[in-house]
């Protein structure tokens, strides 16, 4: 077989391009003689240089895994930070006597040798021979010293320097900040698609709370580095080879996002330890009327730090077997009937809707009557002729029976949610619940009945259908302080990276301000709001005020509202016997949601849950000691601005 | 031989039409790439696939091949106007409505399968622009007569490099561009170009860029294969061809190739584990063949009845030579890593059956020879 390539001299084919043909020729083999030269520049020139290296050693790539963000608070002091730590890691390519090193190590870290080759075997499985196996994290600086002994006499054995996440407060944040653990196999591909970036195993994620939501923020970017490894894993003598040295480049990781929140760690630590002094279980937010979040507790706490080191079982199956649930996040995890705290937005739309006015006296009885059911008050006296303001400080039931009556379910869910309640706030935290605010339509819809009017009556009180989060309440009784202006909760102050010039801070948002347009189904006149603010001051100021125990010296004042919500309906008989014999799931819930003024200018919202406390009275200590010691803190500034 | 060629005529039949030259270099770079990935695939197991794919892959091709040989070009032609817009709404519809990976939106999801527009473009400019310079006067291309063409060239290579994906945008401009360049362009045509490129590229990097806007276009042109912009890959890939010296380490012996440190070594990188194995020798073998390949197609071009029919073959010619010539670039460190298979060697369904048609066409070329 020959093979025939075209002559130049013929003339007769290729449309007299033959000129053309034979630079085209040319080309190829010119290029072509520049491919065979570094072919014969590299295996035959520095072959040997190539050959040699290639049989003794190996060059390998590692991760630079870059140091998280840190979390402040709004005053720059650190919430979350990043530790060095070091951990004994076995690469089983490089191994030659596992077992011999299993018992070695083991009697070094005070280990079961057994459990030592299970782990190595098993990442064998799963990841290969190349995959270094973390046998113990976090080594003391004895158990360290002996693993670097170890070394010279076992291949494959490493100490490796790691990041450790750390919070300074422990449980007094770990709901808000949640934690950080590495990825599981499952979440690879799901959490690589979502955020569009490379997952692999070992990297570290965020979990619940600010670490979660702003982890691509805080996560950084990892580098790489180089090291040219003998055929025992060992790290070579530099300057063997220099036919290849040229071009390696490490990559710098890249440190993460510095985040700043609106948290008041000052304050935060005073709430948190408010709970743990009353022994109180649930869930307290504080923000300003604005919406800046300064403290976020759900008691009882975890320690988040547990996290990052790996829970054990019998810490896991501690928190899952608790009863009062440390791992949920109560502040917007649950859902809650407001009971009493909703009382305020049924006067509000009362009072805009004309069926009750400032001056209005109303005969609220110790009980009502609707068809053959008699309603109940909470007292068994009755409170006589009374006005909304009185209504709201002495927290009548039978006065917003009648009021609730009147409106019907639909104007108290249109004036509810124009205040944010039974929907998401969107705070940037995990597993926010949307809570719940019935009307008439959702009632035939997902029951086929119509409204029954005595759901108006426990509508009015909060109870029935109506769920709410605390840190809804919280922003509603921003927006009654506000005067209508409805803000969205805010957690983040601003995002810093320093390194790469980026820096984006954020401010309170307005989402809506009720009194501005009064052709809208949810204007509230600035007068009603007055009438509300009086009664809530009443509340803790009046002489029959459910929450006196939180009065303040002026011009210091706190205003609020208390609410007993029943977690159950009671018969009449059941309905006064003491909440303290029942069985703790069936106690009632206390609520106090309350805004601190300063010369009637409001400063800061505080919202408390306790779970299972039978009364409001237990909330109302823990909201007048925050709002007192927010004030402690601020007050020489507030008087000097005050002078000025 | 053009006295010869009134003979042959007669003596061919459909089957002795068959240039067994060209069919035998083909089916030996077809077996030399079968036999690197028989050694890449079998160290593990996530590659024993790959070898079965293969041997699949290349009948298919071979169908395809014999497919478009039959086929009279010229038909194609007819419709390559057709082709070439599908073609370019499937770019468009990429942007609007594409698949993104990683940052990159280049493919459009057919369900079955994830299409590349950008891959088939090659043929449809290949196709179009041979049909359009060859219906128009075109030698000596001045700027006048080279305002449709670059027309053809620039909108798929716009679209493509919007994706981003500079790596197969540039490959859309070098096929067709030699095309032109091979029907000459005017001299001062080709100075401004090259002038231009000079001044505009370094301003361009210098001061229109960003320091992250151009680590995005050094992202841009290499995506996957070596996302950390390290020179890992180059390195350990250029370890494996240096330490195959003379005569190579022999099959199944090249230690980097059978460890897990070369990177895609059944695709992009199967040049390694040939040169690791066999040597300069193996590799001056394949290119041996490559430029035979090359040489045939351009016989069939400087022999066909018709300006279409050798011009379609020049530009298969370029879209196996620069294929080839980046490829094997950028494994011997003469060029930055992009994903570009090497012609017939790679493993890949697509690629196979997309060099398989290109190659027939140039068959087609040659049995229209022969029709009168």
């Amino acid at each position: 077989m020959s093979i025939h390539f075209p002559s130049s001299d013929e003339s007769d084919s290729g449309f007299y391009l033959h000129s053309n043909f034979r630079w085209a020729r040319i080309f190829i083999l010119l290029f072509m003689l520049i491919l065979v030269s570094r072919l014969w520049f590299l295996q035959i020139l520095n072959g040997e240089d190539f050959r040699v290296f290639s049989e003794k050693n190996l060059l390998k790539e590692s991760d630079v895994f870059a140091p998280r963000g840190k979390i402040f608070d709004r005053d720059g002091k650190v919430l979350a930070e990043n530790l060095p730590a070091y951990k004994a890691t076995i690469t089983p390519q490089y191994t030659e006597n596992l077992e011999t090193l299993a018992t070695d190590l083991g009697k070094a870290l005070d280990m079961d040798p057994d459990e030592i080759v299970e782990k190595v075997k098993k990442s064998l499985r799963q990841s290969g021979r190349f995959f270094p196996v973390d046998i113990k994290l976090h080594l003391t600086r004895d158990e360290l010293f002996k693993v670097e002994l170890l070394k010279l006499d076992h291949f494959g054995l490493d100490a490796q320097e790691f990041i450790l996440r750390n919070y300074p407060h422990k449980g007094v944040l770990g709901h808000l900040l949640g934690y950080v653990r590495e990825i599981s196999q499952r979440e690879i591909p799901i959490l690589s698609k979502k955020r569009n970036i490379k997952f692999k195993q070992k990297d570290i994620i965020g979990k619940k709370g600010i670490e979660e939501s702003f982890d691509t923020n805080l996560r950084g970017k990892k580098g790489k580095a180089f090291v040219i490894v003998d055929a025992k894993g060992r790290q070579a003598a530099k300057g063997s080879i220099n036919a290849i040295g040229e071009s390696l480049k490490r990559i710098v990781a890249e440190p993460g996002t510095d985040v700043f929140t609106t948290i008041d760690l000052d304050l935060q630590t005073k709430a948190f330890e408010s709970f743990e002094k009353h022994k109180r279980v649930g869930s307290l937010v504080a923000m300003t009327p604005k919406g800046e979040i300064l403290a976020w507790v759900s008691y009882p706490p975890f320690d988040p730090n547990i996290f990052a080191k790996r829970v054990s079982p019998e810490i896991w199956r501690k928190w899952v077997n608790n009863s009062d649930r440390p791992l949920r996040n109560k502040v917007i995890q649950d859902h809650y009937s407001p009971g009493s705290t909703f009382k305020p937005i049924v006067a509000l739309a009362g009072l805009q809707l004309g069926y009750i006015s400032a001056n209005k006296y109303v005969y609220a009885a110790s009980t009502y009557k609707l068809g053959k059911r008699v309603w109940h008050d909470h007292t068994q006296t009755g409170q006589g002729y009374i006005s909304v303001a009185e209504a709201i400080e002495r927290s009548s039931n039978v006065f917003f029976y009648k009021l609730g009556e009147m409106l019907g379910p639909d104007n108290m869910a249109r004036y509810a949610s124009a205040l944010g309640l039974g929907q998401k706030t969107e705070v940037p935290i995990h597993g926010e619940v949307p809570g719940h605010i019935p009307t008439s339509e959702w009632k035939a819809k997902r029951f086929g009945e119509p409204w029954q009017t005595g759901e108006s009556l426990n509508m009015a009180i909060g109870q029935g259908h109506v769920l709410v989060t605390a840190l809804q309440l919280a922003q509603a009784y921003s927006a009654i302080a506000m005067q209508g202006q409805v803000y969205k909760p805010q957690i983040i102050k601003k995002l810093e990276d320093p390194i790469n010039d980026y820096f984006q801070s954020f401010e309170p948002t307005m989402l809506r301000d009720l009194t501005a347009d009064p052709e809208s189904d949810t204007y509230i006149e600035p007068r009603h709001f007055k009438v509300v603010q009086k009664g809530l001051w009443r509340v803790v100021n009046g002489k029959q005020g459910t929450a006196r125990f939180a009065k303040l010296k002026p011009p210091y004042s706190i205003s609020g509202k208390t609410g007993t919500a029943q977690v159950r309906s009671w018969s009449a008989d059941q309905l006064y016997k003491s909440c303290e014999n029942r069985i703790k799931k069936e106690r009632h819930n206390g609520w106090f949601v309350a805004y601190g003024s300063y010369k009637d200018e409001p400063k800061i919202t505080v919202a408390v849950l306790t779970e299972h406390s039978c009364t409001s009275a237990a909330s109302v200590p823990i909201v007048k000691e925050v709002i007192q010691y927010y004030f402690e803190k601020y007050h020489d500034l507030e008087e000097k601005k005050n002078e000025s | 031989m053009s006295h010869s060629l009134n003979l042959k005529i007669e003596e061919r039949t459909p089957l002795k039409r068959l240039d067994w030259n060209y069919i035998i270099v083909i089916l030996t770079l077809q077996v030399i790439g079968l036999v690197n990935l028989y050694s890449a695939a079998f160290s593990t197991s996530h590659l024993s696939r790959v070898f079965s794919a293969q041997t699949l892959w290349i009948p298919i091709g071979w169908s395809a091949f014999f497919l478009i040989a039959r086929l009279n070009y010229k038909r194609i032609l007819n419709l390559s106007f057709f082709i070439y817009l599908a073609n370019l709404i499937a770019l468009i519809l990429v942007l609007l409505i594409g698949k993104q990976f990683y940052g990159a939106r280049r493919w459009l999801d057919l369900a079955v399968f994830h299409y590349q527009p950008s891959e088939t473009m090659k043929l449809s400019l290949i196709l179009f622009l041979g049909a359009y310079l060859a219906k128009h006067k075109s030698e000596n291309l001045g700027f006048k007569e080279l305002l449709v063409p670059g027309l053809i060239i620039g909108l798929p290579f716009l679209l493509t490099a919007k994706q981003p994906d500079l790596g197969t945008a540039m490959l859309l401009a070098a096929i067709p561009s030699s095309m032109l360049l091979f029907l000459k362009v005017k001299t001062r045509v080709l100075v401004s170009a090259l002038l231009v490129a000079a001044v505009s590229l370094p301003l361009a990097w210098n001061y229109g860029l960003k320091p992250y806007q151009k680590n995005r276009v050094l992202n841009f042109l290499n995506p996957e294969r070596d996302p950390r912009g390290t020179g890992y890959n180059s390195i350990q890939a250029k370890i494996a061809i240096g330490s195959g010296q003379i005569l190579g380490k022999g099959f199944r012996q090249g230690s980097q190739s059978q460890l897990e440190f070369l990177p895609e070594r059944h695709s992009d990188f199967i040049f390694c584990v040939l040169s690791e194995e066999y040597g300069f020798i193996g590799g001056l073998f394949t290119l041996s063949l490559f430029t035979i390949l090359l040489f045939l197609i351009l016989h069939t071009a400087a022999n066909s009845n018709d300006r279409s029919g050798a011009l379609i073959c020049v530009g298969v010619a370029a879209f196996i030579f620069w294929h080839m010539l980046i490829n094997v670039g950028m494994v011997t460190g003469l060029l930055p890593i992009v994903g570009v298979p090497l012609p017939l060697l790679s493993y890949g369904g697509s690629s196979m059956v997309t060099f398989m048609v290109s190659l027939g066409l140039v068959a087609s070329v040659s049995n229209q020879r022969y029709m009168f």
